[in-house]
């Protein structure tokens, strides 16, 4: 196990220098520029050309490539284009927590009741229940976040009218701005666990081993619990790894809509901007933490079921 | 039956979070005000010379004073200057500063300060644009901002309080220009202390200074005790950034803000039939205008009646009466109400699809041959729009429109290629053109003056030229000026040099029991004319 | 690598007759014996006879605007209402099916060809091969795929706009979207071959002597078929709501055309003055993303071998 942890930092360098170059190389390509979007509607060609070379944006790629690596090297992610010369760093910093803390109260809420919901449903096959369940969390899922966060601000607005109270319609700082976003977020990843759990318990109850516990006479708790859900647990591990990057870069429209100073919207607009610095690192911060989440899911595998030998 | 009971406990524990949670809202008093900003997440800056957004020139403007200020009617008014005098020939402005005049941390605002602040809106080092943009007209602006010197030769300082400032061409909008982002003046001492960082601080020489800067969220206000009027009732100004319209206008209606919407981003129109008759409600023409521009160096439409057929094909008042509900209102010609220059009439292309078919025949124009590409940036109402011309053009000529979907900051790029490279330009795109001073010039000279930066069409007509030319300097004589202007936006209008098709409607909430706050139309909204007489609303 | 077999090991040898592939007559029959699946079958198919031949029957146009009818509610004239342009929202709704549908299909079956067939070799083979795009996979987790929407639209746009109109366009950023959203299939098929590589009857055919393109094709594919089918269904409802996004950026399908996800967006601004233009497009969507949920199962469940 130290090995595969060992191994795994070690490409960890070769994991982030792709992902700068892929992303450099694309948004250097990608028409539009930082110093336009700038600019936006007034538009003197010479000061543009003047900025252009301040900026450092007039150099070739390798060498606007080259100077980000360096430092990158000192941990230094640079200086954001649109937002005037502040570091990168800051800019994530600042959203980092946000992000990551929202994301993670919304996983764990449809961790929580995803799994239960899905092993229930698996478990109460071809019944009224599973199917209400089932056709329940569907819907939920199906639901863009654009359609249920105006239909949650519409009743939220009734009750303010007939109580005079409401939860925040926006905005951060306080415990009661969690509420909203957090229930749209679980919402949409509770269905996709709950139905990933369902069908991975399925497979694995109709698997010989099971129907041979069940013929050999061994207890039905014992059946579903020491052979069934250890080895249904791996595909739901692996869906929890990727859904946190999800929620990170997915959070890009609830962060929009509820005003929260997260990193998902400002990677967005990054983008929007062609501000590469930004662009760049909250690639970075990105791709570490789905590499890190990756690592943590193996090795859960690897407790779940020791037979699972895995490489790299 | 265990699901269903599973379910329910999650229903329930949902109300349950949700009555917990619920909060009364905080207890507010005329001394507090809660004012939304939309379309950012955060200001770029609060250094008046590197900020580039609307949205941040109207935080700045609350922060940091002039030498002049626009009042509610839009004229020059004395801010830290208490009084000027402007040369015969126009050239040397000489500003006298208001006795007494400090920056919030108490240290006086200088004749030095005001030449520094100029000369850092334009040095290279400090990276911005609309310095050199804005102040152009400065003498030795061009050196400066080139690096080849690090003085600026047109601002001296006279004595203490006496500020000269030469000018290249005289200008009558000279002044209105220095009302703007980068001519407010910073303490010197404070941006030299922490170059990159010092707008985080609350050293500022307006109204208010900076109590807190939550990054990402908003900004809380507090009044500047040492700025030369009386200090504000207001205690503590509350300044919450929205991305998005919508959201700000939820918070609107559960009572969590006081002053919603902004002239770059208005109330959402979907929403305004709701509030339209209730007290909040302000509405005021935009200083903005929304055209279709073509590209002149492109046949067909270096043809003008092509240009022209299109034109009289095009039904604004359905566009902006129906379509838009009535959220904007109907144009047929370049500059808008409301500035100076729109009350001399020019006559338009009226709608009339029998003349546009048989110009477009004149033309020689097959219609069924004929194929437009429309290029527009996708945002806001843009694309209902576009669609709504799509369908006129066909419906009325029988050509055939494309629409060209771009992403925004790709259409920025796109038109800086159709200016560099117009033969691989676009055809034709729409957009629109605001004004940060209210002067005829910023509408007709700096965007359709040939090869202008602006002109992306490249629109020419040398009469048109000629004209402006004269009167853009031209330094007081404003009924000559207007005369000037009023012939070549009837040639620009008759030539179609832009296709206008309404002008913009700043909506906006302003509880009713707010005082102080006039809506203007220009590019930032708001002006607090006098700082004393802003009011809050008392607790409900 | 543990090789303890757990403690209720009785190994059944599977003959290969065992577990072949269901025929596809069989596995029909098999689908039809399920309530729900036959329903979703129906409801399905007709979906997707009015994606096809709902415009041809219906022919008001999706396109026109009607100035006098501007977010109308459902009448006799305009059988579910109008859109904020006062576009007739039935013929909207039908064309829009149709796109949505394409769509979907195109991006799942690049997602399954790609995402499941790389995680099914590397959970199968590992080694450098799973190396490789377990790496690969987590480079382009992080990467925006939005960047890449926004290049490839500008370079191939105009060309693919011109030869295919607006469904090839969106295909186009579809298809440049897949390029990095199919790591998460191939994450999760990866590891349920790594679960299925160590059961009982995948090591005792190998013990037997199996080739690894017979173990591959009788005994892992028939295995993941479940999690890919699940996975695949649930994404439908992604890439619908997707396209819509994409559309908000200018990057989706090309206006004046509709599709299910841009006319939820176009009418989410009038939901509380004009709830039907919200409602019809969203059940539709919720109405693909049920059956073509439940009919998944419904195939899973047919095509188990121990399930028949």
């Amino acid at each position: 196990m130290l090995r595969l942890i060992l191994r795994r930092f070690i490409s960890l360098p070769f994991v982030i220098l792709s992902v700068t170059f892929l992303t450099f190389i694309v948004s250097y390509l990608a028409p539009g520029d930082p110093i336009l979007a700038l600019m936006g509607n007034q538009r003197d060609p010479e000061i543009y050309a003047r900025l252009r070379t301040l900026y450092g944006l007039d150099l070739p790629w390798y060498q606007q490539y080259g100077e980000y690596l360096g430092g990158l090297l000192q941990g230094d992610l640079g200086l954001s284009f649109r937002f005037a010369q502040r570091p990168v760093i800051e800019l994530i910093q600042g959203g980092l927590p946000v992000s990551f803390g929202l994301g993670l109260t919304a996983l764990s809420l449809s961790v929580l009741i995803g799994i239960p919901l899905g092993l229930v449903a698996a478990l109460y096959h071809n019944t009224p229940a599973e199917r209400l369940i089932m056709a329940l969390i569907l819907a939920l899922y199906a639901i863009p976040s654009f359609v249920l966060i105006p239909i949650l601000q519409w009743i939220n607005y009734q009750v303010y009218l007939a109580t005079g109270w409401s939860l925040p319609a926006a905005g951060w700082g306080r415990p009661e701005h969690w509420v909203m976003p957090v229930v749209v977020l679980s919402a949409a990843s509770l269905g996709y666990i709950a139905r990933v759990t369902r069908s991975s318990v399925r497979e694995v109850l109709e698997q010989d081993f099971i129907r041979t516990a069940r013929a050999k006479g061994l207890p039905e708790r014992r059946v579903r619990w020491t052979h069934m859900f250890r080895n249904a647990a791996l595909p739901i591990l692996t869906v929890i790894g990727p859904a946190i990057a999800f929620l990170v870069t997915g959070a890009f429209v609830v962060e929009s809509l509820f005003s929260i100073p997260g990193i998902g919207f400002l990677s967005v607009q990054a983008i929007q901007q062609r501000d590469y610095p930004v662009i760049q690192g909250t690639t970075v911060i990105l791709a570490l933490s789905v590499v890190l989440m990756n690592l943590v899911t193996d090795l859960l595998y690897s407790v779940v079921d020791p037979r699972v030998r895995l490489e790299g | 039956m265990k699901a269903k009971r599973n379910l329910l406990l999650v229903i329930v524990s949902f109300l349950l979070v949700f009555s917990l949670a619920a909060s009364p809202i905080a207890a507010q008093d005329t001394t507090t005000l809660r004012w939304s900003i939309e379309g950012i997440t955060d200001v770029v800056s609060l250094d008046p010379a590197r900020a580039t957004d609307a949205q941040g020139f109207t935080v700045i403007g609350l922060l940091h004073a002039g030498l002049v200020r626009l009042n509610g009617a839009l004229e020059v008014e004395p801010d830290l200057a208490e009084s000027w005098v402007i040369s015969d020939d126009g050239l040397t402005y000489t500003f006298t500063l208001r006795e007494g005049a400090a920056f919030s941390d108490g240290s006086p605002v200088t004749a030095e300060d005001v030449v520094w602040s100029f000369t850092h809106a334009l040095d290279p080092a400090t990276g911005a644009w609309t310095g050199p943009y804005l102040l152009s007209n400065i003498a030795g602006s061009d050196e400066l901002v080139a690096g080849e010197t690090t003085e600026l030769s047109g601002v001296t300082a006279v004595d203490e309080r006496t500020v000269q400032i030469t000018v290249k061409q005289p200008s009558a909008y000279f002044l209105s220009q220095l009302t703007f982002g980068p001519s407010k003046v910073v303490s010197s001492a404070a941006v030299t202390a922490n170059p990159d960082t010092w707008d985080q601080a609350a050293v500022t020489s307006g109204a208010f200074s900076v109590q807190t800067w939550n990054r990402g969220q908003g900004l809380v206000l507090v009044p500047n005790p040492n700025y030369w009027q009386p200090a504000s009732q207001i205690s503590t100004l509350d300044i919450v950034f929205n991305q998005d319209s919508e959201t700000a206008f939820q918070l609107f209606r559960t009572g969590e803000l006081d002053i919603v919407g902004g002239a770059q981003n208005p109330l959402p129109a979907a929403r305004v039939p709701e509030v339209r008759d209730t007290p909040d409600f302000v509405s005021t023409n935009a200083l903005n205008v929304r055209y279709v521009a073509f590209n002149n160096l492109l046949p067909p439409f270096d043809n003008v009646l092509v240009r022209q057929a299109l034109a009289h094909a095009t039904d604004r008042e359905t566009l902006a009466n129906v379509v838009l509900d009535g959220t904007v209102t109907a144009t047929d010609r370049i500059i808008p109400p409301g500035m100076p220059g729109s009350e001399a009439p020019v006559e338009g292309l009226a709608f009339d699809p029998a003349l546009a078919q048989s110009l477009l025949a004149e033309a020689g124009i097959d219609p069924a041959t004929f194929e437009v590409t429309l290029s527009y940036g996708v945002e806001g109402d843009n694309e209902r729009i576009v669609t709504v011309l799509q369908a006129m053009w066909q419906d009325n000529l029988g050509i055939s429109v494309t629409l060209d979907p771009l992403e925004l900051s790709t259409f920025s790029s796109r038109l800086n290629d159709t200016y560099n490279d117009p033969a691989n330009g676009l055809q034709a795109y729409y957009s629109v053109w605001g004004t940060i001073y209210p002067d005829p010039q910023y509408f007709l000279s700096q965007i359709l003056q040939t090869d202008v930066g602006n002109n992306n069409g490249h629109y020419s007509n040398a009469e048109f030229d000629a004209l402006t030319q004269e009167a853009d300097v031209i330094p007081d004589d404003l009924a000559r000026r207007i005369e000037l202007y009023n012939q070549a936006e009837q040639i620009a209008v008759t030539e179609v040099g832009w296709l206008t098709l309404f002008n913009g409607q700043v909506n906006v909430l302003v509880r009713d029991c707010v005082e102080g706050v006039e809506v203007t139309g220009l590019f930032s909204a708001y002006v607090v004319p006098d700082y004393t007489a802003l009011r809050g609303c008392p607790a409900s | 690598m543990s090789r303890t077999p757990p403690n209720t090991g009785i190994v059944r040898l599977h003959t290969p007759s065992d577990i072949a592939p269901a025929a596809p007559i069989g596995l029909f029959r098999r689908l039809l014996r399920s309530r729900l699946s036959v329903i979703s079958l129906l409801v399905f198919a007709l979906i997707v006879l009015l994606a096809a031949f709902g415009p041809v029957v219906y022919t008001q146009s999706a396109t026109r605007p009607d100035y006098a009818a501007i977010n109308a509610i459902p009448s006799a004239e305009h059988i579910l209402g109008t859109d904020n342009l006062g576009r007739d929202t039935l013929a909207r709704l039908l064309s829009g099916l149709r796109v949505s549908l394409i769509v979907a299909l195109y991006v799942e079956t690049l997602n399954i060809l790609l995402g499941a067939t790389l995680g099914l070799l590397a959970g199968y083979y590992g080694g450098i091969l799973d190396v490789l795009v377990t790496r690969v996979a987590d480079i382009l987790f992080a990467f925006p795929g939005l960047l890449l929407a926004i290049l490839v639209t500008a370079i191939f746009g105009s060309s693919v706009t011109e030869q295919f109109g607006g469904i090839g366009r969106l295909m186009l950023v579809a298809g440049s979207l897949s390029l990095v959203s199919w790591p998460l299939m191939a994450r999760l098929v990866r590891s349920q071959v790594l679960v299925l590589r160590e059961q009982e009857f995948v090591t005792a055919a190998r013990s037997l002597g199996a080739t690894h393109q017979r173990m591959i094709l009788r005994h892992i594919i028939p295995n993941v078929g479940g999690i890919i089918i699940v996975a695949s269904t649930l994404d439908v409802a992604s890439v619908v709501v997707n396209e819509a996004v994409l559309s908000l950026l200018g990057l989706g399908i090309q206006p004046p055309d509709p599709s299910i996800g841009k006319m939820i967006t176009d009418a989410i601004p009038y939901l509380e003055t004009n709830a039907w233009q919200v409602f019809f497009p969203s059940a539709a969507l919720m109405l693909i993303v049920l059956t073509v949920s439940f009919l998944g199962d419904g195939l899973r469940e047919a095509s188990d071998p121990q399930a028949r």
